[in-house]
C-alpha cells in the first residue's frame, strides 16, 4: 500500500516537472527557415537581419539554412516526402504553384489576418505568382530580372564602344568578340526557361498561348526555330560558350576572368564579383532589343509557410518583418531588389548605381508559365534545347516534339 | 553438444540484438518495397495510393531511360570488373617479387580505396573539366595526344568513360591487396618444382598459379560485380545521370524517380528489378567459382 | 632461386612508379587546389604549386558553416555505429559459429542474400519506414540504419574467424561449468582482436563516408554529416573548388593518418576472410 502511494507521488512530481518544461518550452519558439541565399547574401542575412528580428521577438530563434540553390528544389521534395518540412522557405516563384497544388502550403490570404495590408504594399507583378486556386499561398520577398552584363575590357580590345542595343548587334558583337584569343562572345548557364526565354521573347517568340492551354503553334513557331538555329551556329563557331551545355567555365567566372564577353545575369552577381574578384567592375545594360522588344524574365522569391509548421503565428511575424521597408532596403544592399512599391521612389533606389537598369528591364519582363507542372515543362524545354545544341535534332523537330509534350502537361 | 555445436535456448540472446536491426531495416523494407511496387504510391497521403498491379513493371519495360540505365550498369560492370582484376593481379605480381619498397607501394595503391566516394567523384569532376581541367591540359598541351580539349561531360560515352575510369582507379588497390595475399600464400616450392620440370614463367603462371588463385579470383569477381552494380555516388556526383539521363545507372534512375519525381511505387519496382538481376548474377557466379582445385 | 634480371627489375619499378603516380597525383592536385584562391582554381596552365597560396579556403570551410559540427556528427555517428555493430554482429556470428538452432540455415541464407543485393536498393522503403518510426532527420536514426546496413557483412567476417578458433579452451571452460556468455566474453572475443579490428575499421569508414542515406534522411543543417556537407559546397552553377577541396581534406586527412598507422588491420583481416572464402 505504501508503495503504491509512493509511486503515485513520484508520478505526480514527474508530471508537474514535465508540465513546467512544457510551459517553458511553449514560450520558446524555433523557426526553421530555408533560404537559398548565396554566401554573400547569407552573411548579410545572418549578421544583420536575423539579429534584428530576434531582438524584436525575443522568444523566437530563427534557424536559417542556406541551401545550395541547385539542390534546393530536390531538398524540398524529399522533405515533403519525409514529413520533415521546415516552417518557412524562400521559394523560387516558379515552384509555388506546384507546392500549392500539392497541398503543403498555408494559404496566407486565408490565415494571415493582415494579408490585405501586405498584398497592397507589393508590386502586383510580384504578387501574382503566389496565386493558386483562389488563394494566395505566399508573399513576394525579393524580385529580380536578368540584364546584359558586358565585359568592358574585352569590348575595348575588340574595338566595340558599348553594349549592343539591338538583337542584330548582339549577334554581331558576339562574333567580333569571339575573334579574340580564348574568348567566347556570349555565354549562358543552361538551357532551361530561365536561360532561354529572355532570348526567345526578345526575338518575338512565345512558349504558350496567353491562356496557357497549348504550346503547339507557339513554342515551335518560326521565330523560336530561328533563334535555336542561331544558337547552334554560334556554338559551332565559337561565339557561344560551352557553359550552356554545362561544361567549361561557369558564366560568372568566365565573365569576370575575361573569357566571356557577354552574359545575362541578375543583380546579386555584383556583390559576388566584388567578393571574389577584387579589381573587376561589372557593366550592365538592358537586353538587346529584337522583334519582341527587350524582354527579360521575371525572377524572384516568395516566402511561403508549410502546413506542417507548428509555429504559424511566429512564421507570419517573420514574413511581416521581412516585408518592412528597412529590411527590404537592407537586403537590397546585397542585390536583393525590394518588392515594396513605394520603395522604388526611395532615395536609396533612385541613387543606386545599377538598380535603375533592373527596374527598367522589369517594366517589360515576363513571368515563366505559372502552372503546377512548370518544373516538368521546364525540363522538357531544356532537354529540347540541349538536344538541338548537341545537334541530335533540328530545331524544328525538337520544338515540335517538346510542344506536343507540353500540350499534354498543360491539360 | 551436437557434432561440435551447442544446442541451447540461450542462443536467442545472441541472435536477437542483431536480428532486430537486420529484420527491421533490411528484411522488412525488402518485403515492403515489393508491396510498394504494385502501387501508385502517394507520399503526401499514402492512404490514397492506388493499386496498379504490374503497371510499374510494365512501365519500366517500355521506359527508354530504364533500358539506358540498365545498359550503362551492365557496361560499367563489364568494363570495370575485369580491368580491376587484371590490373590488381598485375600489380600484386610485381609486388610479390618483394622488391624493396613493396610496403610503401602497397600503401599508395590502396589510398584511393579508402578515400571517400564523395571526395573522389568531385575531384574527377574537377580534373576532367572541359575547358581548364588538368586532364585536358595534360592530354592536349603536354602530351599532345589529342588535338583539342575534350568536353568529357557533354557526351554520354565520354562521360561514362570518366565514370568507369574513376571506378577502376578507385578499386584497383583493393583487388591488388587480396591477390597479393593470395600470391604470398603460394608456397615457393611449387615454383621450384615447376623449374625442375622445365616450365617457363608463363607456363608456371597459367598452369600453377592461376588455378590456385581461382577461389580468390572468384571472391574478388563476385565482390566487384556486386560493387559494380551498386554504383551510385560516382554517377550521381560526376554527371548526375546526365546529359539528358544518358549516363544513368539503375540506382541513380531509381533514386531520381523516387526522390525527384516522387514516383515511389515506380522507384520500388525499379529497385526490385535491379535486385533480382544482381541476385541471379551472384548465384551464377557462386556456382562458377566454387569448383575445387586439384593440386 | 633465380633472381630477377636487372632490366626486368627496373621495368617493374618503373611500372610500379607510374601506377603509384597515377594513384596519388589526383590527391596531390586536390591538395594544391585547396590552397588556391577562387580565381586561380581554373587557371591555364594549371599549376601544382599555387602562385599565391592561401589558407582562406581552410578557414572559411571550418568556420563559415559550422564545419566542426559536421565533423563531430560524422565522428559520433561512426563511433556509435561501430560499437553497436561490434557487439551485435559478434553475438550473431558466435551464434552461427557455435550453435545449432531451428531456422539456422534459413537465417544464414537470408543474411547471405542481403549481401548480394545493393543496400541502396532499399532506400525508398527504408525512407518510409524511418519516417513512420520518426527516425528521419535524426542522428540516432542514422545510426540505426547504418547498423542494419553493416550487420550482415560484419557477421560474415566474424563468423569465419570464430569458426577457425580452436575449441579446446571453450571445451575446458564448459567442463568447468562456464556458461555461453563466459565463453563469448572471456575466450572468443579476446582471441578475435584482429577480426574485430577489421570490423571496426570497415564500419567506421562506412559511417564516415556514407553519403546517400545521410543526404536523403537528414534535413536539418545542424545534423549533417561530412560527406553531405562537402557536397553542399559544390553547386552546379558555380563551385568554389578551393573550398570543396579544403573541406575534403578535413574529411580525408584523419582517415589517411589512421590508415597509415593501422594498415595491418585493414589488410590482414580483409585478406584472411577472402582466402578462406
Amino acid at each position: 500500500m505504501g508503495q503504491k502511494r509512493f509511486s503515485l507521488m513520484i508520478a505526480l512530481v514527474v508530471l508537474v516537472i514535465l508540465a513546467q518544461i512544457g510551459v517553458v518550452s511553449a514560450q520558446k519558439v524555433t523557426l526553421t527557415y530555408w533560404h537559398g541565399y548565396n554566401p554573400v547574401e547569407t552573411r548579410h542575412f545572418e549578421e544583420t537581419i536575423i539579429p534584428l528580428f530576434e531582438a524584436k521577438h525575443p522568444n523566437v530563434t530563427v534557424e536559417a539554412v542556406a541551401v545550395p540553390y541547385d539542390q534546393f528544389y530536390q531538398k524540398i521534395i524529399v522533405s515533403i516526402a519525409g514529413g520533415m518540412v521546415p516552417d518557412l522557405i524562400r521559394a523560387d516563384l516558379a515552384w509555388v504553384p506546384q507546392l500549392a497544388n500539392l497541398g503543403v502550403l498555408v494559404p496566407l490570404s486565408k490565415e494571415m489576418v493582415d494579408f490585405e495590408v501586405y498584398k497592397n504594399k507589393v508590386f502586383p507583378g510580384t504578387l501574382e505568382p503566389n496565386f493558386w486556386a483562389g488563394e494566395y499561398y505566399g508573399l513576394p520577398l525579393d524580385t529580380n530580372t536578368r540584364v546584359l552584363f558586358w565585359n568592358k575590357e574585352l569590348f575595348s580590345a575588340a574595338d566595340l564602344s558599348g553594349p549592343p542595343a539591338t538583337f542584330g548587334e548582339f549577334l554581331q558583337y558576339a562574333e567580333i568578340l569571339a575573334e579574340l584569343e580564348g574568348v567566347w562572345g556570349y555565354a549562358e548557364g543552361g538551357t532551361g526557361g530561365w536561360n532561354v526565354l529572355p532570348l526567345m521573347w526578345s526575338n518575338g517568340g512565345q512558349l504558350t498561348d496567353d491562356e496557357i492551354t497549348r504550346a503547339t503553334g507557339y513554342l515551335n513557331s518560326p521565330s523560336n526555330v530561328e533563334l535555336l538555329e542561331l544558337l547552334v551556329e554560334m556554338l559551332e563557331r565559337g561565339s557561344l560558350g560551352p557553359s550552356i551545355l554545362g561544361d567549361g567555365f561557369s558564366t560568372a567566372d568566365g565573365y569576370a576572368q575575361g573569357r566571356y564577353g557577354m552574359i545575362i545575369d541578375g543583380p546579386w552577381m555584383v556583390s559576388i564579383f566584388a567578393d571574389q574578384y577584387d579589381d573587376f567592375e561589372a557593366q550592365m545594360a538592358l537586353l538587346p532589343s529584337g522583334d519582341g522588344g527587350s524582354v527579360s524574365v521575371v525572377g524572384g522569391q516568395d516566402i511561403v509557410v508549410f502546413e506542417g509548421s507548428k509555429n504559424k503565428e511566429a512564421a507570419f511575424d517573420f514574413i511581416r518583418f521581412m516585408l518592412q521597408d528597412e529590411i527590404q532596403l537592407s537586403m537590397a544592399e546585397v542585390g536583393q531588389m525590394p518588392v515594396i512599391q513605394h520603395l522604388e521612389e526611395s532615395s536609396y533606389i533612385q541613387e543606386h548605381p545599377f538598380y535603375g537598369i533592373f527596374f527598367e528591364q522589369m517594366k517589360t519582363a515576363r513571368a515563366r508559365t505559372p502552372h503546377p507542372e512548370w518544373p516538368e515543362i521546364d525540363r522538357v524545354l531544356g532537354n529540347a534545347v540541349t538536344r538541338v545544341l548537341m545537334k541530335e535534332l533540328t530545331a524544328q523537330e525538337a520544338l515540335d516534339e517538346a510542344a506536343q509534350e507540353i500540350d499534354v502537361l498543360l491539360q | 553438444m551436437d557434432g561440435g555445436y551447442y544446442r541451447s535456448k540461450q542462443v536467442i540472446a545472441f541472435l536477437v540484438p542483431a536480428l532486430v536491426f537486420f529484420l527491421a531495416f533490411n528484411t522488412y523494407p525488402l518485403i515492403e518495397a515489393f508491396r510498394m511496387s504494385f502501387y501508385n504510391w502517394n507520399i503526401v497521403r499514402p492512404e490514397n495510393s492506388q493499386f496498379v498491379g504490374l503497371a510499374n513493371y510494365m512501365k519500366a519495360f517500355s521506359d527508354p531511360i530504364f533500358w539506358t540505365s540498365m545498359k550503362n550498369t551492365v557496361l560499367y560492370a563489364l568494363v570495370t570488373v575485369p580491368a580491376q582484376m587484371a590490373l590488381g593481379l598485375l600489380v600484386a605480381m610485381f609486388l610479390n617479387f618483394n622488391l624493396p619498397g613493396t610496403k610503401v607501394f602497397r600503401t599508395i595503391y590502396y589510398l584511393p580505396v579508402i578515400s571517400s566516394w564523395v571526395v573522389v567523384s568531385l575531384l574527377f569532376r574537377y580534373l576532367f573539366n572541359g575547358e581548364a581541367g588538368l586532364v585536358n591540359y595534360i592530354l592536349v598541351d603536354l602530351l599532345q595526344i589529342f588535338p583539342s580539349y575534350v568536353s568529357w561531360f557533354r557526351n554520354a560515352s565520354t562521360a561514362l568513360f570518366v565514370i568507369m575510369l574513376l571506378g577502376i582507379w578507385k578499386g584497383v588497390g583493393w583487388s591488388m591487396v587480396i591477390f597479393l595475399a593470395g600470391l604470398q600464400g603460394i608456397p615457393t616450392e611449387l615454383r621450384e618444382a615447376s623449374m625442375i620440370d622445365g616450365a617457363s614463367s608463363g607456363q608456371h603462371f597459367w598452369q600453377v598459379v592461376l588455378p590456385i588463385l581461382r577461389p580468390t579470383m572468384g571472391f574478388v569477381a563476385i565482390m566487384l560485380v556486386i560493387g559494380g552494380f551498386n554504383v551510385f555516388t560516382s554517377v550521381f556526383l560526376v554527371t548526375g545521370g546526365g546529359p539528358l539521363h544518358r549516363t544513368e545507372v539503375l540506382l541513380t534512375y531509381m533514386y531520381y524517380q523516387g526522390f525527384e519525381r516522387l514516383n515511389f511505387g515506380y522507384g520500388a519496382a525499379l529497385s526490385y528489378i535491379l535486385g533480382i538481376i544482381i541476385f541471379v548474377i551472384s548465384v551464377i557466379q557462386l556456382r562458377l567459382f566454387q569448383k575445387p582445385v586439384e593440386m | 632461386m633465380k633472381k630477377q634480371s636487372f632490366w626486368s627489375r627496373t621495368l617493374i619499378y618503373l611500372l610500379l612508379l607510374g601506377g603509384a603516380l597515377l594513384s596519388t597525383i589526383p590527391f596531390l592536385f586536390m591538395l594544391s587546389t585547396s590552397f588556391k584562391e577562387h580565381s586561380y582554381v581554373f587557371e591555364l596552365p594549371p599549376r601544382f604549386i599555387p602562385e599565391n597560396p592561401t589558407l582562406s579556403n581552410y578557414i572559411q570551410a571550418w568556420t563559415w558553416n559550422n564545419f566542426e559540427l559536421y565533423f563531430t556528427n560524422s565522428f559520433v555517428v561512426s563511433l556509435v555505429t561501430t560499437l553497436i555493430v561490434l557487439i551485435v554482429a559478434s553475438m550473431l556470428a558466435f551464434a552461427f559459429a557455435r550453435f545449432r538452432f531451428w531456422g539456422k540455415n534459413i537465417l544464414y541464407y537470408l543474411i547471405l542474400s542481403s549481401l548480394m543485393v545493393p543496400s541502396m536498393m532499399l532506400i525508398i522503403p527504408q525512407f518510409i519506414l524511418a519516417k513512420n518510426l520518426r527516425l528521419l532527420n535524426s542522428l540516432p536514426g542514422l545510426v540505426f540504419v547504418y547498423v542494419a546496413m553493416n550487420v550482415a557483412v560484419s557477421t560474415f567476417l566474424l563468423r569465419g574467424f570464430f569458426e577457425s578458433l580452436p575449441r579446446e579452451l571453450e571445451d575446458a571452460t564448459r567442463m568447468d561449468g562456464g556458461g555461453f556468455f563466459t565463453i563469448f566474453f572471456r575466450i572468443v572475443l579476446p582471441l578475435s582482436k584482429p577480426s574485430l579490428a577489421t570490423v571496426t575499421v570497415f564500419t567506421f569508414l562506412f559511417g564516415w563516408d556514407e553519403f546517400v542515406w545521410a543526404l536523403t534522411a537528414i534535413n536539418q543543417q545542424s545534423r549533417l554529416t561530412l560527406p553531405v556537407a562537402i557536397h553542399s559546397f559544390h553547386g552546379a552553377h558555380q563551385t568554389q573548388w578551393g573550398l570543396v577541396f579544403a573541406a575534403s581534406m578535413f574529411a580525408i586527412a584523419p582517415v589517411l593518418i589512421a590508415f597509415v598507422l593501422l594498415q595491418r588491420h585493414f589488410i590482414q583481416g580483409l585478406t584472411s576472410g577472402a582466402i578462406k572464402g
